[in-house]
């Protein structure tokens, strides 16, 4: 569903991504891992549209449609979804009011009638439920004033309403505390598909106890510098980033 | 301008009053003038125009029509009995009044002598064309201790056609301790291309209450200028919104005095100039006595080819101890080349006094905007809701028909890309 080939990609003239390529078949979960500053967020950021990184070498396939030609808005009604590192608050704009608006203008971009108020609210309901996310909060301006944690719960909260095909967690266990982590992690199984895929950043193996990856890929430098299955997280939690530095300098 | 053209269009836009004690009062205001450094009136005298004697056509409905409301309507400055809702002389309390100026003058001919015409007539020179043209307006007089804030009292200004000035003038007076809850409307045809020169006077007595939501929505070219006067008296409050929905060229001149103790005022605008258009919010605040607070919060939008002006005065007298003063002023520049010009004006006299202000001029932040795109917003819709946002602070406790409508106008009108 998401083919990545040799993927450059540079800001103020810095080369950020320099020949980064993954690949995601439908349902699959993946885990990214790697150093501070290696390109994780650049990577998100590039696959949810963001127009400061300049594209100047590779593709992004996804359902078999070229992504870059596709703008933020697009992707979205596309079925992309990033669960942002640092979600932005929007003072003034409630929560419920920037749900209805995101659902429906996705459904009348896909020229879908808008969500009828009471499915809406019932969907609304059960999502919150689902990360557990205070009614208060629903009722509150867009992340104005939530804690880091409260940000990322209601991150995951707007990826069970919009029900994307590829959702990027971009460290969405940062800031989460020990029973958010589970009740988090629980939701984002439970909204596990074979249609939905997870591209999950993370520093932290913990998380993926709960959300067990079917592949880890270390991104270092710009690039995918190595990929395996879940005992990859295991062996990085354990030796660090130098041995891949190392067998890379030999 | 010529000093005979001046005194030609005068004679025309007067009706033939010309203006009172024309030597020693307020000249004609230019450039130069600190008050009018972004605001060029030369353009409104450089038009000929007339008060009519008789009042052109109404529009067809009435503004806010589900709204349960006393109505008074004036047309080009006279009063249109005919689309007015007023209650009988007989079912309101003793001394209570809604009606014209025409009419509560000669039933209240004691208190008409004190009305007089009002803080900008002897400073500003359209404020004294003004007066010494005056035409009919709402009179509102609320005797001591009387509630009537149960239904509004909606007020309705209209222009009706081009080569017309209009020169309306408002009096409200809430006796001590009473309460009143007053709108303020203004609209104009689309054919209108002359100009409003609006007086209100206010007085709001010891512990009284009023308030005062003020809606500008004309579809004309005409200009518009209106001279709010507000004065309060010990423990009395004031809540004003201000919301410039749609106008072509406009200044709004308000002044706000706290004459007593323990006054609050607490006064909200918002505004947006679209292509071609202009917009002037001038405000002045006066904290003469002590223990006063006062809180503004004024917003504007601006988009290509949109000037906007706003400056916020305070001013705190010497004694004037204990003074709280709030004011903030926000502006977004929707597009290149828009303009906003904002200056905070503070004169502090006294030493224990809180006083604060702000003022931004910016764009819309690029974070907000990508962010709602993400979730599958156009960028027109991202705006929009940050646009709506950006106005429901000022908006904040205005009635919610006010909201809806002032909302709405500008949602379309602006309807940034
Ligand atoms: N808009 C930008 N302008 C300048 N430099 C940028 C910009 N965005 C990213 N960078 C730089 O690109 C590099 C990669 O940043 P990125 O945020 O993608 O790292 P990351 O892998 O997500 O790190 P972390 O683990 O700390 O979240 C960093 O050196 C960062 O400073
Ligand atoms: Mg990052």
């Amino acid at each position: 569903m998401l083919k990545i080939k040799n993927l450059h990609a540079r800001v103020e003239g810095q080369e950020i991504l320099c020949g980064l390529s993954l690949e995601m078949g439908s349902g699959e979960v993946h885990a990214i891992m790697g150093p501070n500053g290696s390109g994780k967020s650049t990577l998100a950021s590039i696959l949810a549209g963001r127009d400061t990184y300049e594209i100047t070498e590779g593709s992004i396939e996804f359902m078999g449609v070229d992504l870059l030609a596709l703008d933020a808005t697009e992707r979205a009604v596309a079925g992309v979804f990033i669960a942002f590192q640092y979600p932005v608050e929007i003072p003034g704009v409630s929560n419920m009011n920037f749900l209805r608006t995101s659902i429906n203008s996705i459904r009348d971009q896909k020229g879908e009638e808008p969500m009828p108020a009471k499915d809406f609210l019932a969907k609304v309901k059960q999502c919150a439920k689902l990360v557990e996310l205070d009614g208060k909060l629903r009722d509150r301006s867009v992340n104005e004033g939530f804690s880091g944690g409260e940000k990322k719960r209601n991150e995951v909260f707007q990826l069970a309403m919009l029900e994307p095909l590829l959702a990027v967690l971009d460290e969405t266990d940062s800031g989460l505390d020990i029973d958010a982590l589970r009740i988090v992690s629980s939701g984002v199984n439970a909204l596990r598909s074979a249609e939905r895929s997870f591209l999950i950043i993370t520093h932290y193996q913990r998380l993926l106890d709960h959300i067990v990856p079917d592949r880890v890929h270390v991104l270092a430098g710009g690039r995918i510098v190595r990929s395996g299955d879940k005992s990859l997280a295991l062996e990085l939690e354990d030796k660090g980033y130098d041995w891949i530095n190392e067998e890379l300098a030999q | 301008m010529k000093a005979e053209k001046l005194a030609e269009w005068v004679e025309h836009a007067s009706g033939g009053q010309g203006l009172a004690q024309s030597d020693q009062g307020p000249r004609f205001p230019t450039t130069r003038d600190e008050r009018w450094r972004y605001t060029r009136a030369g353009a409104i005298v450089g038009r000929p125009m007339r008060p009519v004697a008789t009042a052109g056509q109404a529009p067809d409905s009435r503004p806010l029509p589900c709204l349960d409301a006393w109505r008074l309507v004036f047309v080009d400055g006279h009063f249109d009995s005919a689309n007015s809702t007023l209650p009988d002389a007989g079912d309101l309390a003793e001394g209570v009044f809604i009606g014209p100026v025409s009419e509560g003058s000669k039933r209240f001919p004691e208190q008409a002598s004190q009305w007089g015409h009002g803080h900008f007539s002897k400073t500003e020179w359209f404020a004294a064309l003004q007066s010494s043209s005056a035409q009919d307006g709402a009179c509102i007089l609320v005797p001591a201790h009387l509630d009537l804030s149960s239904r509004p009292i909606l007020i309705e200004h209209h222009l009706s056609g081009p080569g017309i000035v209009s020169h309306p003038r408002n009096i409200l007076h809430i006796q001590q301790g009473a309460k009143a809850e007053i709108l303020l409307w203004t609209s104009s045809d689309a054919h209108a291309d002359g100009l409003v020169n609006l007086a209100l006077d206010a007085r709001v007595e010891a512990d009284a209450e009023l308030k005062l939501e003020y809606v500008q929505d004309e579809q004309g070219r005409n200009a518009h200028i209106s001279h709010l006067a507000i004065t309060q008296l010990e423990g009395s409050r004031l809540d004003m919104h201000t919301a410039t929905a749609r106008a072509h060229w406009l200044r709004n001149d308000v002044r706000i005095e706290q004459a007593g103790e323990r006054g609050v005022s607490n006064f909200n605008g918002c505004f947006a100039a679209a292509e071609d258009e202009f917009v002037d919010h001038h405000t002045h605040v006066d904290h003469a006595q002590p223990d006063g607070r006062s809180a503004e919060l004024y917003k504007g939008l601006a988009l290509a080819g949109g000037k906007a002006v706003f400056n916020g005065k305070i001013v705190v007298h010497p004694n004037a101890q204990r003074i709280e003063a709030f004011q903030k002023n926000s502006n977004i520049l929707l597009e290149r080349g828009s303009t906003v010009y904002a200056k905070p004006e503070l004169e502090i006299y006294a030493d224990d006094v809180r006083c604060s202000h702000g003022c931004t001029t910016g764009q819309f932040d690029e974070d907000a905007l990508f962010y709602l795109r993400s979730r599958g917003l156009t960028r027109p819709a991202a705006k929009r809701l940050l646009t709506q946002a950006f106005l429901s602070e000022a908006l904040n406790g205005a009635r919610a028909e006010v909201q809806a409508h002032v909302e709405a106008v500008m949602l379309t009108r602006i309807n940034p890309a």
